[in-house]
């Protein structure tokens, strides 16, 4: 396998703030997204990478070439990259043609209009950004990026600051042009529906430190955290507890303490319930719950939102219900799940809170 | 050659630094060291004396309760303009908001001839008082004017939806309050600095005296004192007032710094003054008649012969004042022009370095870069003799170099430096920090990203800047007394003309010097259709 960027033994402080250490191998070609709550450490592992932000230590390879290993610092323009920014970060004095030609001195004119018209944006050609709408800004931000042929592109939240209707036209951009021209992209997002159109791998990070990384597919159906399940299926988490009978008690009882995990004290175990793995059922001897509010389902019956512990979980029902509470009945497998793998238990930062 | 490159773009910021070392820092230090020098060695001696001054705190008084006074009078004029026209629907407030600034253009001195042109035998403290608010309110007017564009108006609004006007208008005023401080303290600064208008006015009978001008007393005096104490006490008696200054220009920096600006936000709703909206024009046709149409009238009156006592006034005796001032004042004119223009070129030049420097990675070279602002003309210009004249073996300088045009200009640029590095400073921590970082990855020359990324966006602010510079450099006269190449200058040659009888042609040069100050903030919008605002 042909690494596009290997990041190893990676730490970088800011203020009290610790990132890493952490090693990441990014193979050439792929697309990854690196997803994690707000304070994570994602956009300052991107910026290490690029050469916006200084490391403490740990070496950063792009290619074949060190490009940031203490000693050897390479400048961002130096480093074979493109980056396109949150809020396009344009040049406002620029015309959409000027800033490709700027950004990429051995771009010819024709050549420049061609990625223009590529893009779809040709009409903006002599347009300066303040004339253009957010989603022709930020497509202008990623032609910018894209124009002195990087081999490695890095998008910070790009489609943040797109209105949602052009965010479709965006994505299909960035993933053809990024296709078309076998360029590795690494994603840094905090929205799970911008990290799955973007990027087959996900690396998810809290805290500065990473959680667990794999194929998007994978992660989604078989989390190994609860942080993870929480965090890109909405899974409510609740709390597990060793009763000292080998059993640990939830919300919806006592189960057994799964295989690894000792004796169950000493780890921050939860119990992982996936949206639509609970059913309301007045009937069941199941725990009781309030109902927040009741929507619709796709196919028959309606959606509950109910309140356990200080979650939210979204629970089944065949009618919808006359009371104000319900009790629940689990209807899938109980996942007890740590909340992460290095056993950090700092349960502040739960993305679904 | 990367690293060569990275150096050559440094090149402009270390040349400013240089200057600011050799015509700031360097000139104020042989100040400080003087005044701890005598031919025995290391002495107390002029300190002491200057604390048995009687006369010294009864100037120190007078400069303190004429800034109070004309402050007070700015505040009042200069928040109340600005109140008026961003936030009320006072008739024709679209054009007389970027008004607000006019009385800047119009040197203080003029004023004075104005008003004492107009009302015998003025000189008293609220004469004074009443011309320097006048002439300072600008600082204030700008300021709050600012201020009240970027308070968000829905924030407004919500207070005045939960608690009415009066509490929501307490709200604003609690807002703007920092602006409107920082205003204050310029304006102060600036009264108190002023030693052109009470010297003027000590001719029509003045008898009381402030700081500024003891201490050019003091100055004139050491021409012809003999002992090392005559020459020391001009520089001791300015140094705590320079302290003190310095601590004002701090917190009005502080100030103005507390309040940045908030990025886009919705404008104030523009609320109706109802019954006082055709009233409440009095306030702003008071500050701009005393600040704009007395001086110019007055102007016009001497230029038709008002002031020659045998002859009336016409249309012919203005053609006979303008053949009088082509004849003797039009080099003097020339001479303040170009003195403008290469103040206001250098000043540019300077200010763009040390702009983006302060406000991306140094923060504490707003203050040094805005030390000029605190130091008193006269004292800058003592200082700047006391170095270059005193020591002209520091190299390259020689006395040619120091009664030159050359040195006129970096004299004046050190004086209005600030006012310009603070203008790009507060425009380059506008701009996208994002937008330069993306630059960062352009495969070109450092000095070529600078130029295309750095200095090209700053190009409206930095024309601001050249103006703001253009018209303080034409109608300042503190530092024109003081340097010999700027002795010529049409502003220190109509304060001498006035007092010989020569209003008539005095009053055309002074007319063409306003038309000049004028014409060039307008040029962009006779060229280019650019909206007027002000330089806020």
């Amino acid at each position: 396998m042909t690494l596009a960027v290997s990041i190893d033994q990676l730490q970088c402080r800011k203020g009290s703030f610790r990132l890493g250490p952490l090693s990441l191998e990014v193979a050439a070609g792929a697309r990854v997204a690196i997803v994690g709550p707000s304070g994570s450490g994602k956009t300052t592992l991107l910026r290490c990478l690029a050469g916006l932000q200084t490391p403490d230590s740990g070496t950063i390879k792009i290619g074949e070439t060190v490009v940031d290993d203490g000693t050897t610092r390479l400048a961002p323009a130096h480093r074979h990259l493109g980056m396109v920014f949150q809020d396009g970060a344009l040049w406002p004095h620029m015309s959409a043609l000027k800033h490709l030609r700027f950004a990429a001195p051995n771009l010819a004119k024709k050549d420049a209009l061609a990625l223009l018209e590529r893009g779809g944006i040709l009409s903006q050609a002599t347009k300066k950004p303040g004339a253009m709408s957010g989603g022709e800004a930020q497509r202008l931000g990623l032609l910018r990026a894209l124009a002195p042929s990087p081999s490695v592109l890095l998008l910070d939240e790009p489609l943040r600051s797109v209105d949602v209707h052009q965010r479709d036209g965006l994505v299909l951009l960035l993933r053809n042009l990024c296709d078309e021209r076998n360029i590795t992209s690494i994603l840094v997002t905090h929205d799970r529906d911008e990290a799955l159109a973007l990027a087959d791998h996900l690396v998810v990070m809290r805290d500065g430190q990473m959680v667990e990384q794999g194929d998007s597919v994978d992660l989604l159906e078989h989390p190994k955290t609860a942080f993870t399940a929480a965090f890109l299926r909405g899974a409510a988490c609740l709390s597990a507890t060793a009763n000292g009978t080998g059993k640990l008690h939830t919300f919806f009882g006592d189960f057994d303490i799964p295989i690894g995990a000792g004796n169950g004290a000493g780890t921050d175990l939860r119990l992982a319930v996936f949206p639509g793995d609970v059913t309301a059922d007045e009937t069941c001897d199941g725990p009781e719950a309030k109902i927040l509010a009741t929507t619709p389902s796709e196919g028959d019956g309606m959606r509950l939102r109910v309140a356990c512990e200080d979650q939210i979980l979204i629970a089944r029902a065949h009618r919808h219900p006359n009371t104000v509470t319900t009790r629940l009945r689990l209807d899938a497998a109980p996942r007890l799940l740590p909340w992460q793998l290095n056993q950090s238990t700092n349960s502040e930062s739960n993305p679904q809170s | 050659m990367a690293k060569h490159n990275e150096r050559l773009s440094r090149l402009p910021l270390w040349l400013a630094l240089g200057f600011l070392s050799l015509f700031v820092i360097v000139p104020l230090a042989v100040l400080i060291y003087e005044t701890f020098a005598s031919p025995d060695g290391f002495t107390l001696d002029a300190w002491r004396a200057l604390a048995d001054d009687e006369n010294a705190k009864a100037q120190l008084l007078a400069s303190l309760r004429l800034g109070l006074a004309a402050t007070a009078i700015s505040a009042v004029l200069g928040a109340g303009h600005a109140w008026l026209t961003v936030a009320k629907d006072l008739p024709g407030r679209s054009w007389l908001g970027p008004l607000g600034i006019a009385p800047l253009v119009i040197p203080p001195i003029f004023m004075a001839m104005g008003i004492s042109d107009l009302v015998m035998d003025v000189g008293g403290f609220w004469p004074c008082a009443l011309l320097l608010g006048v002439a300072h309110a600008p600082f204030v007017a700008v300021l709050t004017t600012r201020g009240l564009r970027t308070v968000d108006g829905r924030a407004y609004e919500s207070a005045l939806l939960l608690r009415g006007r009066g509490t929501a208008d307490r709200w604003l005023l609690r807002m703007i309050t920092p602006e409107i401080v920082a205003g204050c303290l310029l304006a102060f600064l600036f009264t108190v600095a002023d030693h052109g208008v009470p010297e003027f006015l000590t001719v029509k009978g003045k008898t009381w005296h402030t700081y500024a001008e003891g201490i050019f007393s003091r100055w004139t005096r050491r021409a012809v004192g003999t002992t090392h104490a005559d020459l020391q006490s001009p520089i001791v008696a300015a140094l705590p007032f320079l302290a003190a200054l310095g601590c004002m220009l701090w917190a009005a920096l502080r100030l103005r710094a507390k309040s940045p600006d908030r990025g886009v936000v919705r404008p104030l709703p523009v609320q109706r003054l109802g019954r006082m909206r055709w009233p409440a024009l009095l306030l702003p046709i008071a500050y701009l008649g005393a600040g704009v149409v007395v001086p110019l009238f007055v102007l016009t009156r001497w230029v038709l012969g008002s002031a020659q006592q045998n002859v009336p006034m016409s249309i012919d005796y203005a053609r006979e004042s303008f053949k009088k001032a082509m004849d003797q004042g039009l080099p003097d004119l020339l001479h303040s022009l170009y003195l403008a223009l290469g103040v206001a070129t250098l000043v540019v030049l300077l200010a763009i370095p040390l702009a983006r420097q302060s406000a991306r990675r140094w923060p504490m070279l707003d203050l040094l870069t805005a030390l000029p602002a605190a130091m008193p003309a006269i004292l800058l210009g003592i200082a700047l003799i006391r170095t270059f004249n005193k020591n002209p073996g520091i190299g390259w300088t020689n006395y040619d170099f120091y009664a030159g045009w050359g040195f006129a200009v970096c004299g004046y640029a050190a004086r209005f430096l600030p006012f310009a590095a603070l203008t790009l400073a507060s425009h380059v921590r506008r701009q996208s920090i994002a937008a330069e970082e993306a630059g960062r990855f352009v495969h070109r020359s450092a000095s070529a990203r600078a130029m295309q990324l750095h200095v090209l966006p700053l190009m409206p602010a930095a024309w601001s800047a050249f103006v703001l510079a253009f018209v303080l450099a034409l109608r300042e006269l503190d530092l024109a007394v003081m340097l010999p190449a700027a002795n010529a200058t049409a502003v220190r040659r109509l304060a001498n003309a006035v007092h010989f009888q020569h209003e008539d042609w005095s009053g055309v040069i002074a007319l063409m010097l306003l038309s000049f100050a004028v014409l060039l903030p307008l040029l962009p919008s006779l060229l280019f259709g650019r909206k007027l605002s002000s330089l806020s």
